[in-house]
């Protein structure tokens, strides 16, 4: 497999940078338009995140993962290199728009993807301890609506009775209904399903066609948030994740079932970024998973659920590209409970630094009232500087 | 609504438009759970009511068969060879060897004709709990699993539920089960030898087993009981399209639904929570029975009918009764399921119908024609979609890629502008294109609508199209409000 050469011009600021945990409180809170946007890729069934930036300077890494590891990796420095699905994303690293955080993990460790999913979504301090999202609760407290691609309003956004979804339905034999029609029907229902009726009257007065894979999606989703009176926030999920079996096809570490979700991804951000335009400036665009998977591969070309993966990031928001770890190692005695990558950055600290650039929120306030951690650490400085 | 209608919103489909009112639904619910189920359906939108012909309910043998087929055209077709690469020899091969569209208008019509409406609400529960996703080479397996891995056991014990599902070739080739191997098996240990082949463990099924199936994370398990319990089903499965013969050979069993790899198996004895198990083919049903009846199985199972059947957040006292039951019964799903009727019919709340139960109780109580018939399958209609783009289109079917949970039984999942406007737009398109038989005004006489249902649907105007969509969308129809 040949490396790819695109972008290679020094696109790491530091080596396996180590990260400095300290909290940096600054007063001041949102007023008016926030300064910024967020948008939230979920990926779901955990994502391998020693595939998708491999740690290529670990000497543990071709004895641990010889079968799975991608060979044609693009590299970034001396100690990590870039999964090669994700093309777009590199030329964003190399122009300083992209940046990864390495062995993150939500403060989860039993390894179910519906605990784990929740809590990624939730934001609270164990699975189903909320019933709203830590994105909700952050746009109601910015007073800013957000958006979910999807059929249904996805736990992350729960929280704030303006967030709404966009997915264009497709109904032989039924036109568009009539808005004073549903409003009639709004009227009749109370509460939440009021309010919900209400936006499909208020949606039907638009005429929005928009094919439905997910780089069609976040691209309408960067358009419709670079409008003055656009929604702030977004949210896409991407599928398939959980790689059992496969997760590379045989004799091909660059090909298989992670390869082909890893191009979903890609396209995503390119979308985000053909749809935001200038808002691209910005915005903020972070993914999010589960858990990662197992260090080692296991007898069916894939990988079992683990704990630390690895965070995606882009938007020209950063303050510049680099992969932010403070790498725990990958030999037994390193990993989680004896065979998973260990966490060293908490992901919940990457989430309130995005929504402390793109929302103008406080820390502390993110800290306490969105992820009920008060002393969660800040690290902000690492990421915008 | 009246009592009939309630109840049959509740745990059944609706009454359709010409069926006759049980007086006594008590009595009416005890012989639901007896009613025989054919798979009843229309062979065109013009001809009456009849089952499916056999031919298209092949059995397991005959669906592994075509789907050995189907792959193989398929490879023919990438290599150009024997005229498989043209578009028409590509859709004769899909349409004759696949089951999916096939399987899921069977679904679709015995929800819509049948008259075992209690059955195939329960169908669906247990259908969602054992989740099957689409992962392609499922499918020709799903519909199989439905109707007899759970419509055909829902009279038996839990525990024979529950070994079926979790022998059945779908489930285990869903959750990768057919490609594991013990660590300490004779195929890993010529794997090992072997530069070509990998073999080891795959713990997906397992952990799914004890985390959905069964005990849930409540029971507090590690992941050492994660292993047993994959390495008590290591060798169970083989690929759907192995040439039956050699599937025998490596395997025994006679079909794929029992097909044990020897050389694939973990020596030895295991534990899981435990329960020591034995080696060998009859390792896994001590422990699906050791989890079966398990505590946390029966608190994790007994809440879960509550809240589809019974309320979003039902009282401990509900579920220490249905608790009760299964005890009492030992795992017998007819007694369990009486007393979450019982429950069901006293519940002081409403209960927001899924998406595919809401869309099904309106084709019924319309009299509409909805869904094409079994031999219209893959004729384009201007009007009428194919029933798996339908449910589809409604973000619920049972055909479609999902993880192994299952859709949830909470409200909170359902309430969005889109799931709403999907809600709306085919009561719209039923109403337009369906021939619906009973008037709105009928409906709501037949089913004793609320004053505040009627109230809503005079408001609209005198459309009567605008009408239908008011009435299927009122809180009432939708199991919003309790009225």
């Amino acid at each position: 497999m040949s490396k790819l050469t695109v972008g290679r011009r020094n696109i790491l600021k530091a080596g396996a940078a180590s990260l400095f945990l300290a909290g940096m409180p600054i007063t001041g809170f949102a007023k008016g338009k926030p300064p910024g946007s967020i948008s939230v890729i979920i990926l779901e069934g955990g994502m391998d995140g020693l595939s998708t930036i491999p740690p290529i300077g670990d000497p543990d890494l071709m004895r641990m993962r010889k079968t799975i590891s991608p060979e044609g990796y693009l590299p970034l420095n001396d100690f990590f290199g870039l999964h090669p699905s994700l093309k777009f994303y590199a030329q964003l690293m190399a122009r300083g728009h992209a940046s990864a955080v390495h062995a993150t993990a939500f403060p989860y460790t039993k390894r179910s993807h519906f605990e784990g999913q929740n809590l990624i979504e939730g934001g609270g301090l164990s699975p189903f301890s909320e019933k709203t999202g830590w994105l909700g609760r952050a746009l109601e407290l910015a007073g800013v609506a957000g958006r979910s691609l999807s059929l249904d309003m996805p736990l992350i956004l729960r929280g704030y009775r303006d967030n709404d979804n966009f997915y264009p339905a497709s109904i032989r034999g039924s036109g568009r209904p009539a808005a004073d029609l549903l409003e009639m029907i709004a009227m009749g229902h109370q509460m939440e399903a009021a309010q919900i009726f209400t936006k499909v009257a208020n949606k039907s007065k638009e005429n929005v066609q928009v094919p439905r894979d997910p780089a069609s999606l976040a691209k309408y989703a960067g358009q419709a948030m670079a409008q003055a009176d656009g929604p702030v926030a977004s949210v896409i999920r991407v599928e398939n994740f959980d790689t059992h079996a496969n997760q590379v096809e045989e004799g091909d570490t660059d090909s298989g079932r992670l390869a082909r979700q890893l191009v979903v991804v890609d396209d995503v951000i390119a979308g985000y970024r053909r749809g935001l335009g200038k808002a691209w400036d910005d915005a903020i665009i972070l993914t999010l998973t589960e858990f990662g998977r197992t260090v080692a591969g296991n007898g069916t070309l894939g990988t079992e659920h683990g704990y630390a993966s690895v965070g995606l990031l882009a938007g020209g928001t950063l303050s510049g590209s680099g992969v932010v770890a403070d790498w725990p190692g990958l030999s037994k005695k390193d990993q989680f409970e004896k065979r998973d990558l260990m966490a060293t950055i908490d992901y919940r600290s990457v989430c309130a630094a995005c929504l402390e650039k793109s929302l103008g929120l406080d820390h502390d306030l993110i800290a306490s009232q969105i992820f009920r951690q008060p002393d969660l650490p800040r690290v902000f400085e690492h990421l915008f500087a | 609504m009246n009592k009939q209608f309630r109840i049959a919103q509740r745990f059944g489909l609706m009454f359709r438009y010409d069926q006759d009112l049980p007086q006594d639904m008590e009595a009416w619910i005890e012989l639901q759970l007896q009613a025989p189920s054919p798979a009843l359906g229309i062979a065109n939108t013009s001809t009456e009511v009849a089952e499916w012909p056999d031919e298209l309910q092949p059995n397991l043998a005959k669906r592994a068969g075509m789907w050995r087929r189907n792959r193989a055209l398929e490879d023919q077709a990438r290599k150009g060879k024997n005229g498989q690469d043209t578009e028409a020899a590509r859709k004769a091969n899909r349409f004759e060897n696949l089951m999916r569209r096939k399987d899921e208008l069977k679904f679709v019509h015995r929800n819509v004709y049948g008259s075992d409406q209690v059955k195939l609400r329960l169908t669906a529960f247990w259908a969602n709990h054992f989740t099957i996703g689409n992962t392609f080479d499922t499918a020709n397996m799903i519909g199989h699993a439905i109707d007899e891995g759970i419509l055909a056991k829902l009279n038996g014990s839990f525990a024979d539920m529950l070994y079926g599902m979790t022998t059945h070739p779908g489930m285990l080739t869903y959750l990768d089960n057919i490609h594991s191997a013990g660590e300490r098996s004779e195929r890993a240990k010529d794997c090992r030898k072997r530069k070509d082949c990998q073999a080891g463990l795959n713990d997906n099924l397992g952990r799914e087993v004890l985390e959905l199936h069964t005990v849930s994370v409540a029971a507090g398990y590690s992941e050492d009981d994660i292993r047993g319990a994959a390495q008590v089903l290591a060798g169970w499965g083989v690929n759907f399209d192995e040439e039956l013969g050699d599937m025998r050979k490596k395997a025994g069993g006679t079909n794929h639904w029992n097909a044990y790899k020897k050389r694939w198996a973990e020596p030895g004895t295991k534990k899981v929570m435990g329960q020591k198990i034995s080696a060998g083919r009859g390792g896994l049903r001590q422990l699906t029975d050791f989890l079966a009846s398990h505590d946390h199985t029966i608190n994790h199972i007994s809440a879960k009918l509550c809240q589809h059947f019974v309320s979003d957040n039902p009282s401990t006292d509900q579920i220490e009764s249905v608790k009760l039951a299964w005890h009492q019964s030992n795992g017998d799903l007819q007694a369990i399921h009486t007393q979450v009727f019982k429950l069901a019919i006293d519940a002081p709340e409403a209960k927001f119908m899924w998406p595919m139960t809401w869309l099904f109780q309106v084709v019924r109580l319309s009299g509409a024609t909805y869904f094409k018939g079994w031999e219209e399958i893959g004729d384009y209609d201007d009007n009428l979609m194919s029933s798996k783009a339908v449910l589809e289109e409604l973000g619920q079917s049972f055909w479609s890629s999902r993880q192994p949970n299952g859709y949830s039984s909470d409200k909170a999942e359902w309430m969005s502008a889109e799931m709403f406007e999907r809600r709306v737009r085919f009561a719209d398109a039923i109403y337009k294109n369906g021939n619906t038989r009973l008037s709105v005004n009928k409906i709501m006489d037949r089913i004793g609508a609320a004053e505040q249902t009627r109230a809503l649907v005079a408001s609209v105007g005198a459309s009567p199209g605008d009408q239908f969509i008011t009435l299927m969308c009122s809180p009432e129809l939708m199991g919003l409000e309790y009225v």
